[in-house]
């Protein structure tokens, strides 16, 4: 906070205390000298005052703390400080009968204080003896403000609700004796008591304290329950007197000439529903409902509010009883009625939201009667004057109420609007004649009466539509945000109504708005690519070509918002695109909403944290409608090409991969080539990307976007290599194509040929990977590879051998080779020559050589057996079996690939491993690493073949054995990157890998693409756009993104298809956690060296981090690459398994003072938990909260000693 | 719910804030971000120009209003329109504590009341009392209906 009244170099307090007008105005009470002027005794300054100032000095508040203080006389410029601020008081207390003291107060003291968020406890005695003493209203006024500020203090860091200038933690002071060793438990009795008896009092001439001391009680934290009780028994108190008046009066009527007494008794009862609706709702008691549903009929407007909030909330928990409870107020002359009228709009909101509870509520399916009471009332209230309650109304048609309202009843919704008629009571209860604006809510006062205006029953939609282009056409810009919202929410249950299959709704057909009753015309179900021309033939009219269709109405709705777009505030454009893409149709053509994205694009002023909004909204739009997989892919295309720096990759992949898995067996095609439209973009040139933007308009106009897109590409190839072999369904354990047939078809054309054929998808990626190795700039080539690599791995035959012979091709360097023997002569790896890629590429086509050599093997051993019809013995057996699983771990060094399944020997080489598995009891999953096979302990197991369900192992011997396997045979030469893989497995590299703990199970009976189908499809429902969680979230969370953006380099954090990890949009914390490790580790791989190589090699190993640890990742953590789990076992015990996850503690070494909100105070000897470092602070957790009660928060990092 | 209401003038230095149901530490985020948008958005702008922006589900209502830029966040029931008449309420009590849109100088020497008034209008983080004569008689501890 102070950062913000700072900037311009004065507090707060400075502005207040040193213009020259105030301190006129100040020397002019002549007689504030006499009490004040008085020079507070400097050299008396205890020690109290001491530590008051190191306090002042520690918050910043007050910067220039003046110990010869006289206040208000000559040192006009000089700020005052809390202390002598509170100094004054008490001294103006024992005083306060005078007028001057009074004045004094009233016009410098209190008002000055109001800077500060709370006053200290020792403040409240004084504040309560002028409480008591003290007639001046104003003077009073300003007490319930003080009184009502120690009440909300929470105690932390004195961080009341209120804001203002924060003020240190009174009670930690009290026991340092700075404050006078006043706490707030030793005040807060007294003041309640006070408090308590004034709301109490029933005396009519104190009323109006009774109503404030009241309202400051309500301001005590709702966790104190002794607080709470007093509420209570004063609300229903009051409410027992005066709630059962029986002269019920019109509201907004009492104003001029009620009588006295009922006037007071409207005051109480606003008074009592006020602090009513700030306790917590009691849904089980039957007087909180009764005493609530009274005030509806109450005289005032804003009791009449609370109370309609209060009824709806707890209609929301119990529609049942509320609806009994309310009886016949919902009838016509009933008090819901007569609120249609009222001027509040708040209130007429609540309705709105109750009417919705409880015409939909399940509980009252038995009473028709009572539901349709409360529809019609809703209905009603879309004929509101206010755009505010119109709009929720709409809202509560259309089934949106929260967020957790399912696609049933969003679709039901839509139903409701294209179908439901208002029928308009037939005598309005209330002539809203004696209506005088009370209440200065309603916007614009309306000038004709809604209800006389519409007589005739009208079918919502119609209604809906015209009021929606009628606020289209508004010039302020919260109604055009709020109208274009409420289009998004009519997108969304049109949506799910057209998810649901809900067929009837038929847009084509005819509205007919005939006097007495409508009929829809049932024409023919047309799907809608005909509806265009039906609709130009039912436009055909009966009534003077007033006859509507549903489409019709959209699409001149449509009309309107499009043309909103050119609204000049990015917010309102933005929702209005929302809009778009939700109110767009699968079968439609998106062209115009296409040029429309693109022209916004080009708006610089486009904020980021929007447009990934955007973003994830088509994701959400793609969710609703699968079918528009293609037409949202060319969408975020758009995005991609032409704000490439302002959107997250994370974002666009996860539409990407969504799509990918939602678009079914047949769109899987489409939506990888829509992907991999991105990587058909020219490379932006460093020199000339302003070249660039004629070119199929892609706008890497600054260096910064250029690099943005060139991320983007970087991830549309990890996308590819990651999912090409999900996508075209091609995996090499799935794979029917026998080993040798491969050897076969040595020749490239022939090979390149059958691939195509049989497998276009994949082939086509592979092309697409192949160009990119080649032609891409060089963090792309790298990817590509990497990419390839992965696929090699993944894809059976012929696509195996095509890119094996493609990657040889490139680790000789292509054209370059001629050179190579110069190369050589110079010493330098003949594999870095060319494309410089042969670092990364040579231990890839180690493995691949490994498998292929061992592949041709197995099938000579085969062929002698069957020659000899010799059976294959035990030992022969295990040297195969043992092959196997050296393969399987070098191949998974790479990427991931189901232990169980994968054969890198080939197909055939399954039933011969099985027998050896079965014999062994050797799980599937955990291979011959199990510590039960190592130690033998499974011969001796018999009916073992079923491994526990909960042996969801990860060996602890694993990590060794792989290092020690790598290192015995399989890299042959010491290839320096195997160092750093080794490094790296041990633990020892720098950076510690993230992972989680593993858990490696067979779960034979589930297919990869079920499995993965199902985790992407369930832990991204937390990433809707308009997720209600996050609704506090600050607007920094999205500087996440940002951050992740610089950090997700080289495809490490790029989801996967086989990592059931979202790359976390929108969690800064974890992110930036780890951020130190992601940036290291990407140090390497750019730099590319040979010891890079096999950090990128391994890159799929480490992905960022769950972002969400819902059960469905926990469950699915098997999808985790093992090596994650191998090199775990280095830290020791399974607990403690994510490297970074080890906690870091440390120690206090001398006392730490918190400066701010975000800061912890410590003291000396204080054992912490280090989270993580940043800037020079750590953020540490403590073993117990300390005496502010807080538990975490920043300390510089050389107040700890890190252990 | 209301979760914030912030007052800052020309310069970003904020003089007043209200907030609910805010954690400590999205304050500062809070703080930043609504004074950038109004350092983006708010230059020439006219008095009680309304302004939205939106993050999330949450809504933002900002204006001007002589020296002093208004931002007030809510979300739920206060959506931007129920914000639109939250910033209405606010200033036209400001106007009628300062007696025209402030200054800097003249919203300070108002202060006190200032913060009186807004803690009738925004309690607990729901919007209270709504009627300008209303907040002139409650601030003044006077009944808020009088014979």
């Amino acid at each position: 906070m102070a950062s913000g009244q700072e900037s311009a170099g004065m507090t707060l307090m400075d502005l207040i205390t040193s213009d020259p007008s105030a301190a006129a105005t100040s020397s002019s009470s002549t007689a504030a000298p006499s009490t004040l002027g008085k020079p507070v005794i400097t050299e008396k300054k205890s020690k109290r005052a001491t530590l008051m100032q190191i306090q002042n000095d520690t918050i910043s508040a007050a910067k220039a703390f003046n110990p010869i203080k006289s206040y208000p006389q000559k040192q006009k410029k000089k700020p005052v400080s809390y202390a002598q601020l509170v100094r004054s008081i008490h001294e103006l207390a024992a005083t306060s009968d005078q007028k001057s003291s009074q004045r004094q107060l009233v016009h410098h003291v209190f008002p000055k204080l109001a800077v500060y968020n709370s006053v200290d406890p020792s403040v409240a005695p004084s504040l309560l003896m002028l409480h008591q003493q003290c007639e001046d209203r104003t003077v009073l006024r300003y007490i319930y403000y003080y009184l009502a500020r120690i009440l909300s203090d929470s105690g932390a860091q004195g961080l009341s609700p209120g804001g203002g200038i924060p003020t240190p933690n009174w009670d930690a002071l009290a026991d340092i004796d700075a404050v006078g060793g006043v706490t707030r438990a030793d005040v807060i009795p007294r003041i309640v008591e006070q408090l308590t008896a004034e709301a109490l009092n029933a005396d009519i001439e104190v009323h109006a304290r009774r109503l404030a001391a009241l309202k400051a009680l309500t301001a005590a934290s709702a966790s104190n329950s002794e607080i709470l009780g007093k509420l209570y028994e004063i609300v229903f108190g009051i409410l027992e007197k005066v709630a059962d008046t029986k002269g019920k009066r019109r509201k907004g009527v009492f104003s001029k000439g009620g009588d006295k007494e009922s006037i007071i008794w409207n005051n109480l009862q606003y008074a009592a529903l006020s602090a009513l609706r700030r306790l917590p709702l009691d849904p089980g008691n039957p007087v909180f409902l009764h005493r609530a549903v009274q005030g509806v009929s109450f005289a005032d407007p804003v009791a009449v509010r609370h109370a309609l909030a209060v009824i709806s909330d707890l209609a929301a928990r119990d529609p049942y009883s509320v609806a009994m409870a309310l009886g016949k107020q919902a009838l016509p002359g009933g008090a819901l009625q007569d609120v249609l009228h009222l001027h509040d709009v708040l209130a007429r909101v609540s309705l709105a939201r109750l009417c919705h509870t409880l015409s939909r509520a399940p509980a009252l399916n038995e009473r028709p009667d009572i539901t349709s009471q409360y529809s019609s009332l809703l209905y009603q209230l879309l004929l509101d004057p206010s755009d505010r309650v119109c709009f929720e109304a709409i809202l509560c048609v259309l089934g949106k109420f929260d967020n957790t309202e399912r696609t049933e009843e969003r679709a039901a919704g839509w139903i409701r609007l294209t179908r439901e008629i208002l029928k308009l009571p037939e005598a309005p209860s209330v002539s809203s004649k004696g209506s005088q604006p009370k209440d200065a809510l309603p916007p614009k006062p309306s000038s004709e009466k809604p209800a006389s205006k519409v007589r005739r029953p009208q079918p919502l939609i119609k209604l809906v539509m015209r009021r929606l282009e009628s606020s289209f056409r508004s010039f302020s810009r919260p109604v055009l945000h709020a109208a274009a919202r409420v289009v998004q929410e009519m997108g969304k249950s049109r949506a799910a109504a057209y998810a649901l299959g809900v067929r009837d709704i038929d847009e084509g057909s005819q509205l007919h708005a005939y006097a007495e009753n409508i009929e829809f015309l049932d024409s023919d179900p047309h799907d809608g690519s005909q509806s265009e021309a039906i609709r130009k033939a039912s436009l055909l009219s009966n009534r003077a070509g007033r006859l509507d269709t549903i489409a019709g109405l959209l699409a001149s709705l449509m009309e309107v918002v499009r043309m909103t777009v050119a609204c000049e505030c990015v917010y309102v454009r933005g929702m209005v695109i929302k809009a778009l893409i939700w109110m767009q149709n699968p079968h439609e053509s998106f062209e115009e909403l296409k040029s429309i994205i693109a022209c916004e694009l080009s708006d610089p002023a486009w904020p980021s944290a929007l447009l990934n909004d955007i973003l994830l909204t088509l994701h959400a739009r793609f969710k609703a409608t699968p079918d528009m997989a293609v037409t949202l892919l060319e969408i975020a295309r758009i995005f991609a090409t032409k704000v490439p720096g302002k959107i997250d990759a994370d974002v666009l992949q996860l539409l990407w991969k969504t799509c990918l898995v939602g678009a079914g067996p047949d769109g899987k095609h489409t939506a990888l080539e829509a992907v991999t439209i991105v990587l058909d973009l020219p490379p932006p040139q460093p020199e000339s990307t302003s070249g660039l933007t004629s070119v199929d308009s892609v706008s890497a106009v600054d260096p910064k976007s250029a690099l943005a897109l060139q991320r983007l590409v970087q991830a549309a190839v990890w996308f590819l290599g990651e999912n090409a072999n999900y996508a075209a369904s091609e995996y090499a354990w799935e794979s029917a194509t026998p080993p040798g047939t491969a050897l076969m078809m040595l020749d490239v054309d022939k090979m390149v040929a059958a691939a195509s054929s049989r497998n276009p998808t994949l082939s086509g990626a592979l092309t697409r990977l192949q160009r990119c190795a080649f032609s891409g700039s060089w963090e792309v080539r790298i990817i590509a590879v990497q990419a390839l690599i992965t696929m090699a791995v993944r894809s059976g035959e012929p696509y195996r051998l095509q890119i094996y012979e493609f990657l040889h091709a490139l680790a000789l360097g292509g054209v370059q080779s001629q050179f190579s023997e110069m190369q050589l002569s110079n010493g330098e790896d003949q594999g870095a020559s060319g494309t410089g890629l042969g670092s990364l590429i040579s231990p890839m086509l180690k493995v691949l050589d490994e498998m292929y050599r061992a592949q041709d093997d197995l099938i000579r051993d085969m062929r002698n057996h069957d020659n000899n019809k010799q059976e294959w013995t035990d030992e022969e057996l295990k040297k195969l079996y043992e092959t196997h699983e050296k393969l399987l771990d070098l191949v998974l060094l790479f990427c991931y690939v189901p232990r169980a399944k994968y054969l890198p020997l080939g197909p055939t080489s399954a039933k011969l491993i099985e027998i050896y598995g079965s014999r062994h009891n050797i799980s599937a999953s955990a291979g011959l690493n199990d510590p039960a096979v190592a130690t033998g302990i499974s011969d001796l197991v018999y009916e073992s073949k079923e491994t526990p369900k909960g042996a969801e192992t990860i060996d602890p011997d694993l990590a060794m054995a792989w290092v020690t396997g790598l290192e015995d045979s399989a890299w042959g030469s010491n290839v320096p990157a195997m160092e750093k893989v080794n490094e790296f497995l041990t633990g020892a590299g720098t950076d510690a890998p993230d992972v989680e703990e593993e858990n490696i199970t067979s779960r034979p009976s589930v297919t990869y693409e079920d499995m993965w189908a199902k985790t992407i499809l369930e832990t991204y429902e937390a990433e809707e756009d308009d997720a209600r969680s996050s609704g506090t979230s600050s607007p920094e969370s999205t500087g996440s993104v940002e951050s992740s953006i610089s950090s997700h380099f080289g495809g490490m954090s790029y989801p996967s298809l086989f990592s059931s990890r979202p790359s976390g949009y929108g969690v800064s914390q974890q992110l930036e956690q780890r951020s130190a490790t992601t940036s290291s580790r990407l140090g390497n791989t750019s730099f590319g060296g040979p010891s890079s190589t096999s950090e990128g090699l391994g890159s799929p190993i480490r992905e960022e981090p769950p972002s969400y640890s819902t059960s469905v990742l926990q469950r699915f953590e098997s999808f985790e690459n093992p090596l994650a789990g191998r090199d775990a076992q280095t830290f020791g015990s399974q607990d403690d398994a994510d490297g970074s996850e080890n906690p870091q503690f440390g120690k206090a070494l001398y006392d730490f003072t918190a400066g701010g909100d975000d800061e912890l105070s410590l003291i000396a000897g204080d054992e912490v938990e280090i989270d993580y470092e940043v800037d020079g602070w750590y953020h540490v957790r403590k073993k117990r909260p300390g005496r502010d009660g807080k538990m975490a928060g920043l300390v510089p990092v050389l107040y700890v000693s890190s252990s | 719910m209301i979760l914030a209401v912030l007052f800052a003038n020309n310069d970003g230095n904020i003089l007043i804030e209200r907030f609910h149901g805010v954690p400590a530490e999205e304050r500062l985020h809070w703080r930043s971000f609504l004074v950038k948008l109004g350092a983006d958005n708010l230059k020439g702008a006219k008095n009680e120009e309304l302004f939205v922006a939106s993050h999330k589900s949450v809504y933002i209502v900002y204006t001007v209003l002589g020296d002093v830029c208004i931002y007030v966040v809510g979300k739920d029931e206060y959506d931007e329109l129920a914000l639109a008449e939250v910033i209405f309420v606010i200033t036209s009590t400001v106007k009628d504590v300062c007696g025209k849109p402030p200054t800097e100088r003249l919203f300070l020497d108002k202060y006190g009341k200032i913060c009186l008034c807004l803690d009738e209008i925004v309690w607990t983080g729901m919007l209270e009392n709504s009627d300008k004569d209303r907040i002139r008689k409650v601030i003044r501890l006077r009944p808020p209906t009088e014979a």
